[in-house]
């Protein structure tokens, strides 16, 4: 009785893998309807923070309207990359929340479906629906907006800076341990929070085109703005006033103990500062090279799946719904982000920090959301944190831009 | 020193008598200085100085749960707060029920843990007593196969719990049936490997004394075979769990509505907001996520080190 | 699935007095319960089976079915049929391995022989779906209509009013007409004689049909086409793209660009530009070869291989060493309280591993972490930027992390060594070192070498650990690659495949298989070296 045995199971485990590799592959083709029922259902991604701040908003829209909406709970960081995944499976959600800088790869992958907001465009900050356009056509309904400020320590510096160098001036006279805090990484600098200081330099990463968009031919990181950008930092590294080691972490701990005057940080900081008893004001930012400091904006919202089956409940929920001023309105009450809705907006300004940002943001630039920005992050950071910690500006900026030219014609 | 004492007592701790018993100087209740540091007072030093080195990072979180608000890499002020408002927080968020996640997490952990002893038990015994053709090849492939990298595992995954789902809803995507049988999947493997060693080194002459006796191969498996190896099956068992505690990418994408997900889950919720991670609750979630798997280890620890080999092999 | 077998004898030798004997026996000690729980676990086995089909082919999927049917009586026939014990014995096993871990290598394996990734991750359908979906643009400073769904013997009519006040009606295809007789309600029109107004939660019930209506402005289609995208009102858009289905190709209509599917997976132009999102494709040995000719992998192949290998090896070896070291060490049955001490030494194993990455990257810093400004007093060790110093702390951290699970493995597999040889080897006159040189450590490298040489692999793909601590830095940025003094090479295959949001699956997959042979091969040479330490026994 001595039989193959090896054999037997072999056949048998080959068998169930092929099994299941079919019923994968029906599964990737067929296409379950979800919105069984006549008042239908949504599934909406969403993450931990605004999970809680669209409960009410959604069952109200289950009372109004009869669909029913399905939030699912999803890490923030993670929903990009499953969008994009799940989407093509027919298994997606209808709607998700996003940031929109995510725009260029959801479009790319041919996963959300462009929204109309018709007449409410104009309802809108201008900036909120420029950054949920890509290639002139809206694909998200604008939900927050947020950018970062100078966060000044009324206590230790009693006036607003007009330039960088006032500001370090105030910051020593203050003589606390720091000037000025910014969060970097030892490795990656941070070039989200340096950007306003490269601007000021007339340095921004892509030039547009005719109607507004970046345009990934014309790079223009590396011009003389570029260099003089990079001579800065060397200069602000020697001098101590930027400092990769301190971490994000690392100085919002610092500003929160009273260690310093200012603090380059967006709305999500302050709530920590306040709570320590500082009394804060939001200040715009210093400009360094002479121009006007913009820094990035961040737009947060909601988008369509191109494969949803309730494209139109979907719509109906995100435009007209979480579009409406009093949907806005609650949302900020509840979690805090200045509403992307002007009217939403106007209201939420009486808070002063909400209004400070605001102010800055008024002078700010959507952050890119084409795929070759991808390249321009894998050697931005990197190339300031070496020229901070010592490097040799020009040639490292030069070189960083030729590297970043070749990455995104490869 | 006498083997009996060994024997009798094979877990000093619980006999604390054993340590004195067996010095060399019966009836006096101390060994010389110079003996004692000899023969275990160095092991001591030894265990002060590997504890200092395993649990000092992980003071470092202890601190920061009990200081609301604070960061974790500024901790270097040990306990300067301590307040347990972060574990009183854990289990006030509704979005985040953290109650919910450690039953799961227990759930989850303790049957993937049973159903990899159980099932790694069954393959390392046939690789232990039974010779048939391809077995060392068996036995090779089993090892090769966890070696490929998981890059892609999220995405097939997700495929197939989603075809699964298509025919039984209950044992599919978001279900923790669903979740425990993909763990499941990497029960045979090193964990067989590590039992088949053991298996091997129980002598097949109880096994022959057994059937003699008119047991069937079954009864030999469950009755004598699986008692002799208990302490690698404890091993096996608590590294499974840890194993399934601390995964947190497959189970993020099984695992769907909040209170059907894991610790591990949640907690790095907590900490992949960049914006607004909350170290002190996070820290204070990871304090109490970490006591299951030491409870875990202090039960089977009797099993692992109770020297039961020694006894039964003879 | 989990019945467990009992009619069989011994595999070993097989005659029919054993054979007998073995039928007595069982008949004697309660045979009779593991048949039933047999029975029970293959009828659970065999009910699902049934329902699995039911399903499938209601659905039509007979291959699936097929397969399912297969194996279902391929169990069945294992556990009714006498012998067969081996497989008996490792089916339950073998059946989730095969679901949940060889389809994942499959699926891997197929992966890389497509061009799955950002731009091409579904279907050629889909994708020409999604390209007409966005190449509709409303007409530039055209009204917005508001918009009545009617319904008239089951055909969709949309009834619009223009912010003029004028009324017209029209479906799909039907372009629209002027209405006088609608019925209005603030302006607007809201119902019309013999068509049945659509509540919302009608048009939510046909939402499908209702967002594929595209109603013509006038006879001339280039005039733009009335959608709707949430029921209650209507834009004009005109599409900059046409599909000809028959030809299989796009144009543009402003520019008169035809794309047309070259079979690269996208839709391409003749002057080579390609529209995106494409489609999923085979591509053959593509990806392969790209892997081997990617010019940023080729130029630090060499030193990120060298280091991946160190790094591999190096951390079995230590966490080894130290976890062996403190099994022996805890081993010693004079000791007291070594239950506390093995508690704590578990404790990193037991804290989930991102958190231990973070905190021990806080600890490293500069200027402001632990080991600088209070162990060492103010010292600047650039522990994480500099590239030596990095591999080290890279190496230290994963000894923190690893050893306690050698710690646990050793001496789970220290217990297998009968106290008998240690005794008559000291009845010997053996040194305890020598004990442990000739008598331990062979017989605990007989169980746990293949756990060491599984370790090696789990290292040298051990992506979590460099992505977290230290993401592959501290990078030399002169150097024009993506890749850090502490990248491994999957880390780098990492970066070179999922570059900022783009997703290139495919080559990854490629790398994941070049990696795999690699480390497979290594793994069953040394196997082939400690073959003679596992017939020890």
């Amino acid at each position: 009785m001595k039989v193959t045995k090896r054999g037997l199971w072999a056949v048998g485990a080959l068998t169930v893998t092929a099994s299941l590799v079919l019923t994968g592959c029906t599964a990737a083709s067929d296409t379950t309807d979800s919105a069984a029922g006549n008042g239908g259902s949504l599934t909406v991604w969403v993450d931990a923070d605004r999970a809680s701040v669209l409960k009410d908003a959604a069952a109200d829209f289950t009372a109004e309207t009869g669909v029913e909406v399905k939030l699912v709970q999803k890490e923030f960081g993670d929903i990009r990359d499953q969008f994009v995944a799940q989407v093509p499976t027919g298994k997606g959600p209808d709607i998700v929340i996003g940031a929109h800088d995510w725009l260029g790869t959801f479009v790319t992958n041919g996963v959300v479906a462009p929204v109309e907001l018709g007449d409410k465009a104009d309802d809108f900050q201008a900036v909120g629906v420029t950054a949920m356009s890509y290639e002139g056509q809206v694909y998200g309904v604008p939900y927050s907006i947020e950018n970062i400020a100078l966060v000044r320590n009324t206590a230790l510096a009693p006036s607003t800076p007009a330039t960088f160098d006032e500001m370090v001036t105030m910051g020593q006279a203050a003589g606390t341990e720091y000037p000025f805090l910014v969060g970097l990484d030892p490795e990656a600098a941070d070039p989200y929070h340096l950007y306003p200081f490269q601007t000021s330099f007339g340095a921004p990463v892509f030039g547009t085109d005719a109607d507004g968009s970046y345009d990934a031919e014309a790079l223009e990181i590396g011009n003389a703005g570029g260099d003089a950008f990079a001579a800065w930092l060397a200069a602000q590294g020697a001098a101590g006033v930027l400092n990769t080691n301190i971490t994000g972490d690392l100085a919002k701990e610092k500003f929160v103990a009273g260690e310093a005057p200012f603090y380059l940080t967006g709305p999500w900081n302050v709530p920590a500062a306040v709570e320590a008893g500082i009394d804060v004001a939001i200040d715009p930012i210093p400009s360094a090279g002479g121009e006007d400091a913009q820094p990035f904006v961040g737009v947060q919202g909601f988008f369509v799946s191109a494969k949803s089956e309730n494209a139109l409940a979907a719509n109906e929920f995100i435009v007209n719904y979480m579009g409406s001023e009093e949907v806005q309105t609650a949302l900020f009450e509840v979690g805090g982000r200045a509403p992307a809705l002007t009217a939403s907006f106007e209201a939420a300004s009486a808070d002063p920090i909400v209004a400070g940002f605001g102010t800055v943001g008024e002078n700010a630039v959507p952050m890119p959301s084409i795929p070759a920005m991808g390249a321009v992050w894998e050697f931005w950071g990197v190339t300031e944190a070496a020229i901070i910690n010592g490097g040799d500006p020009t040639s490292l900026w030069q070189k960083m831009s030729g590297d970043i030219q070749t990455a995104i014609a490869g | 020193m006498t083997t009996a004492t060994q024997h009798h007592n094979p877990d000093a701790v619980i006999d604390p008598d054993a340590a004195v018993r067996s010095g060399a100087v019966v009836g006096h209740p101390k060994r010389p200085f110079k003996r004692y540091f000899r023969e275990t007072g160095w092991r001591h030093l030894v265990g002060i100085a590997m504890s200092i080195f395993a649990a000092f990072p992980l003071l470092y979180v202890f601190s920061a749960s009990l200081n609301p608000g604070g960061t974790l890499v500024t901790a270097n002020s040990l306990f300067s707060n301590f307040s347990f408002q972060s574990y009183a927080d854990l289990f006030d968020r509704p979005q985040q029920p953290y109650a919910a996640w450690f039953g799961n997490t227990l759930l989850i952990g303790g049957i993937s843990s049973l159903g990899t002893v159980f099932l790694g038990a069954l393959a390392a015994y046939a690789f232990s007593r039974m010779r048939f053709i391809g077995r060392r090849v068996g036995l090779l492939t089993l090892l090769l196969v966890q070696m490929f990298p998981q890059l892609l595992a999220v995405v097939a995954i997700f495929l197939l719990l989603s075809g699964i789902s298509e025919i039984f809803p209950a044992i599919g995507l978001n279900s923790q049936i669903g979740l425990i049988m993909v763990y499941l999947g990497g029960a045979l493997g090193v964990n067989t490997y590590l039992m088949y060693g053991f298996f091997n080194t129980v002598p097949s002459s109880i096994d022959e004394a057994a059937k003699i006796d008119g047991a069937g191969h079954a009864r030999i498996f469950f009755t004598i075979i699986l008692r002799l190896v208990a302490p690698i099956l404890a091993v096996v068992g608590l590294l499974s769990f840890v194993g399934t505690t601390s995964e947190f990418v497959i189970a993020s994408i099984v695992l769907i509505d909040p209170d059907k997900q894991t610790l591990a889950v949640g907690l790095y919720q907590f900490v992949s907001q960049e914006f607004s991670r909350n170290w002190s609750i996070f820290a204070a979630g990871a304090v109490l996520a970490a006591i299951p798997v030491m409870t875990l280890f202090l039960f089977l620890q009797k099993y692992i080190v109770g020297g039961l080999t020694a006894g039964s092999v003879k | 699935m989990t019945t467990s077998p009992q009619t069989d004898p011994g595999p070993l030798r097989q005659s029919a007095r054993s054979k007998r004997a073995t039928r007595i026996a069982d008949a004697a000690s309660g045979g009779w319960k593991v048949v039933a729980a047999k029975i029970l676990g293959l009828g659970v086995v065999d009910a699902i089976a049934i329902y699995a089909l039911f399903v499938l082919v209601r659905s039509e999927s007979w291959l699936v079915a097929g397969l399912v049917t297969a194996v279902t009586l391929l169990v069945n026939w294992i556990y009714f049929s006498r012998g067969k014990l081996p497989a008996k014995y490792l089916a339950p096993g073998l059946i989730f391995l095969a679901i949940f871990q060889i389809f994942v290598l499959l699926y891997s394996g197929y992966i890389a022989f497509t061009n799955y990734g950002t731009g091409h991750n579904s279907t050629k359908e889909d994708a020409v779906n999604a390209l007409l979906l966005s190449s509709q643009n409303r007409v530039e400073d055209s009204p917005s209509y508001k918009l009545t769904v009617l319904e008239q013997l089951g055909e969709i009519s949309f009834l619009v009013t223009e912010p003029d006040g004028s009324v017209s009606i029209g479906g799909n295809e039907r372009p629209l007409e002027d209405v006088r007789n609608a019925q209005l309600e603030g302006g607007v029109a809201v119902g019309l004689n013999g068509y049945t107004p659509l509540g919302f939660q009608d048009i939510i019930a046909k939402q499908t049909e209702i967002a594929a209506i595209s109603v013509p402005l006038t006879d001339d289609p280039n005039d733009g086409m009335l959608r709707t995208p949430d029921g209650s009102s209507a834009f004009l858009y005109t599409s900059s793209l046409e599909y000809d289905e028959a030809a299989g190709t796009m144009r543009d209509t402003n520019s008169g660009t035809v794309y047309s599917d070259i079979g690269t997976g996208a839709f391409t132009s003749d002057a080579g530009q390609e529209l995106l999102p494409g489609w999923k494709i085979d591509v053959g040995f593509d990806n392969f070869i790209r892997a081997f000719s990617e010019e940023s992998i080729r130029g630090p192949l060499i030193s990120v291989t060298v280091w991946t290998f160190a790094f591999a090896f190096l951390s079995v070896f230590t966490t080894f060493a130290l976890g062996l070291f403190l099994a022996i060490v805890f081993n010693d049955k004079r000791m007291k309280s070594r239950k506390y001490y093995r508690i704590i030494m578990i404790l990193p194993y037991a804290f989930p591993g991102f958190l231990s990455a973070l905190v021990w990257a806080g600890m490293m810093n500069q200027e402001f972490g632990f080991i600088n400004t209070v162990l060492l007093g103010g010292a600047e060790v650039p522990w994480l930027t500099n590239e030596w110093l990095a591999k080290g702390s890279v190496l230290f951290v994963n000894l923190w992390l690893g050893f306690p699970y050698m710690f646990l493995v050793t001496t789970g597999a220290l217990q297998a060594i009968p106290e008998e040889l240690t005794e008559a080897a000291t009845v010997d006159g053996a040194k305890p070192w020598a004990i442990f040189r000739f008598v331990k450590l062979p017989l605990l490298l007989v169980s746990v070498a293949p756990l060491l040489i599984s370790s090696f692999a789990f290292n040298f793909n051990n992506f979590n650990l460099i992505y977290m601590l230290t993401n592959g830095g501290p990078r030399d940025v002169s150097a024009g690659v993506n890749v850090g003094a502490t990248d491994i090479l999957i880390s780098m295959v990492y970066k070179v495949a999922f570059v900022g949001a783009n997703r290139d699956y495919g080559l990854a997959s490629a790398f994941a298989i070049i990696i795999f042979i690699l480390v497979a091969g290594i793994s069953i040479i040394s196997f082939r070296r400690t073959k003679s330490l596992e017939e020890l026994n």
